[in-house]
């Protein structure tokens, strides 16, 4: 009896002196003190050394683009290096060509923080803002698209080009139990600087939308982060095409708004691609801009008209029409907003058409 | 069967709300191991590999990607459509890279088979052999998906 006692006296003592000897080894040696990061050689933080450089930027409202939240596993965080960080790491290389590696680019959620550092990063990523917001409206467009309005609380004020977009994060729910971001291009007049709408389309087992349509309601508060993207108008007075169906509707929904606010005379022309007359939304709001705006023509495309639509408009691939409303193709801009293989093959039929591939521009969903 | 730390966050991955909303491993109570080493089994048994699938997905995925919110009729049998989304998505599996988010719907009209997939799928198929737990919102048997698309 003595003798198990003893031995059970002897392990917790050990035990004792072990955790002691950890928490020294982690003071001395992961303590790594204050460390000042440099941005752009104008802006400096200080943060607490030992965490990844993304959240060290994150906490300190500069954020780093991330589709994976950190983890290594998107190659989306990069940062060009210019002092500091340490030896690139083997997590980095697969998402690194030469090229980046020779400029010292770098994942910045894979950089732990253990001594100062310098970095240069994109200038309007300093324009990029993590807003509180509340749900004022929730309208159903279509069966699957639905248009979020939201009202900014902190901060209440918002700077964006038409055409860019914001990271929605939904909360847990039912079965996610963490929080999710996802990429929704803003469908509101810049103009309007209090408020955001978002048009976002359902996904089948999308995370974020199944919150949207299933769960989100009119009161809720919300983060958002942006804005993001650099597909917005181009300042000029040449002609405009603008294709895209679906949620891509979003970012033409804001610009048509810019230059309908802002009264531009330019020759615009609107395809939007859509399977069925049930995948219309927001036709006669299209409508009104074509008595609002002095040179702009709406055209609704099916592809797949059912029987009973009644349809009497036009039928089919969307490029094939372009030529009969193309009127100086050197001197027209394309605005395009799809998916990677439509924004291609797009162009390829634009570029057929003699309109200049600079200005083709594009926001890709892929 | 223990799993080793890797393993146990590739499972971490496939748990409902992390990638995907209903996950990667449907009502499957089989081991990962398991769940892929019965379909490369059932794959032998049919005279297919998982690289003969994950190339002809990629045959349909290629050829239906340029389309506009249209379907496109392959060798007047099939009939493929391609919705994308915005965004990019994950492997479980820790391969480095992302994903398109979309979704390719397959109707073998002649037999009258449908199915449908993703570019996260023909990636899991041809480089682990796994075709998703049963129950899973993206799971189709191996012997399906060979009738549908061969």
């Amino acid at each position: 009896m003595i003798i198990i006692l003893w031995n059970v006296v002897t392990v917790v003592i050990i035990s004792l002196i072990l955790t002691i000897l950890l928490i020294l080894a982690e003071y001395f040696f992961a303590n790594y003190g204050d460390c000042k990061i440099t941005i752009n050689n104008k802006k400096e933080i200080i943060v607490k050394g030992g965490g990844n450089l993304l959240s060290a930027l994150a906490e300190n409202k500069v954020f780093i683009p991330s589709a994976c939240g950190g983890r290594g596993s998107c190659g989306f965080c990069k940062v060009k290096v210019l002092d500091g960080g340490g030896p690139l790491l083997p997590t980095e290389k697969p998402y690194l060509n030469d090229s980046e590696i020779k400029d010292n680019v770098r994942l910045s959620c894979q950089i732990k923080i253990r001594q100062d550092i310098s970095i240069n990063i994109p200038e309007e990523l300093f324009n990029i803002k993590k807003f509180k917001a509340k749900i004022i409206e929730i309208i159903n467009y279509t069966y699957d698209i639905k248009g979020v309005t939201f009202k900014l609380i902190e901060p209440d004020y918002i700077e964006f080009k038409a055409g860019q977009y914001m990271q929605l994060e939904a909360p847990g729910y039912a079965k996610s139990k963490q929080s999710v971001s996802r990429a929704y291009s803003i469908s509101s007049i810049p103009e309007q600087h209090n408020t955001i709408q978002l048009i976002i389309r359902k996904v089948p087992e999308g995370i974020c939308t199944t919150w949207v349509h299933e769960y989100m309601k009119e009161g809720d508060i919300v983060n958002l982060t942006g804005p993001f993207g650099d597909f917005y108008i181009r300042d000029t007075d040449a002609d405009m095409i603008f294709i895209a169906g679906g949620s891509g509707k979003a970012p033409i929904k804001s610009m048509l708004e810019y230059l309908d606010n802002n009264k531009s005379k330019r020759k615009m022309t609107y395809f939007f691609g859509a399977r069925t007359k049930k995948d219309l939304y927001l036709t006669e709001y299209m409508q009104e801009f074509e008595k609002s705006l002095e040179d702009f023509t709406y055209v609704p495309i099916l592809s797949a008209p059912e029987d009973n639509d009644d349809w009497s408009g036009k039928k089919g691939y969307i490029p094939t029409y372009i030529k009969d409303y193309l009127r100086d193709s050197a001197n027209t801009e394309a605005y395009l907003c799809g998916s990677p293989g439509m924004i291609a093959a797009v162009e390829k039929e634009l570029i057929a058409l003699k309109i200049p591939k600079e200005k083709i521009y594009y926001d890709s969903f892929g | 069967m223990k799993l080793d730390p890797f393993e146990q966050k590739i499972i971490d991955k496939m748990q409902p709300g992390v990638l995907s909303l209903s996950g990667f491993l449907g009502k499957d109570n089989r081991h990962l191991h398991e769940i892929i080493e019965d379909d490369f089994n059932k794959l032998k048994s049919l005279n297919k590999t998982q690289e003969d699938i994950a190339d002809r997905l990629s045959f349909f995925t290629d050829k239906s990607k340029d389309m506009i919110e249209d379907y496109i009729i392959i060798d007047d049998k099939y009939q493929v459509f391609q919705e994308v989304y915005r965004g990019l998505v994950l492997c479980p599996f820790n391969h480095k890279g992302t994903f398109k988010k979309a979704i390719i719907k397959l109707i073998n009209i002649e037999k009258n088979i449908e199915i449908q997939w993703t570019p996260l799928n023909i990636h899991m198929i041809k480089e682990h052999c796994f075709f998703e737990g049963k129950g899973s919102h993206y799971r189709f048997e191996p012997e399906i998906i060979i009738n549908a698309i061969f």
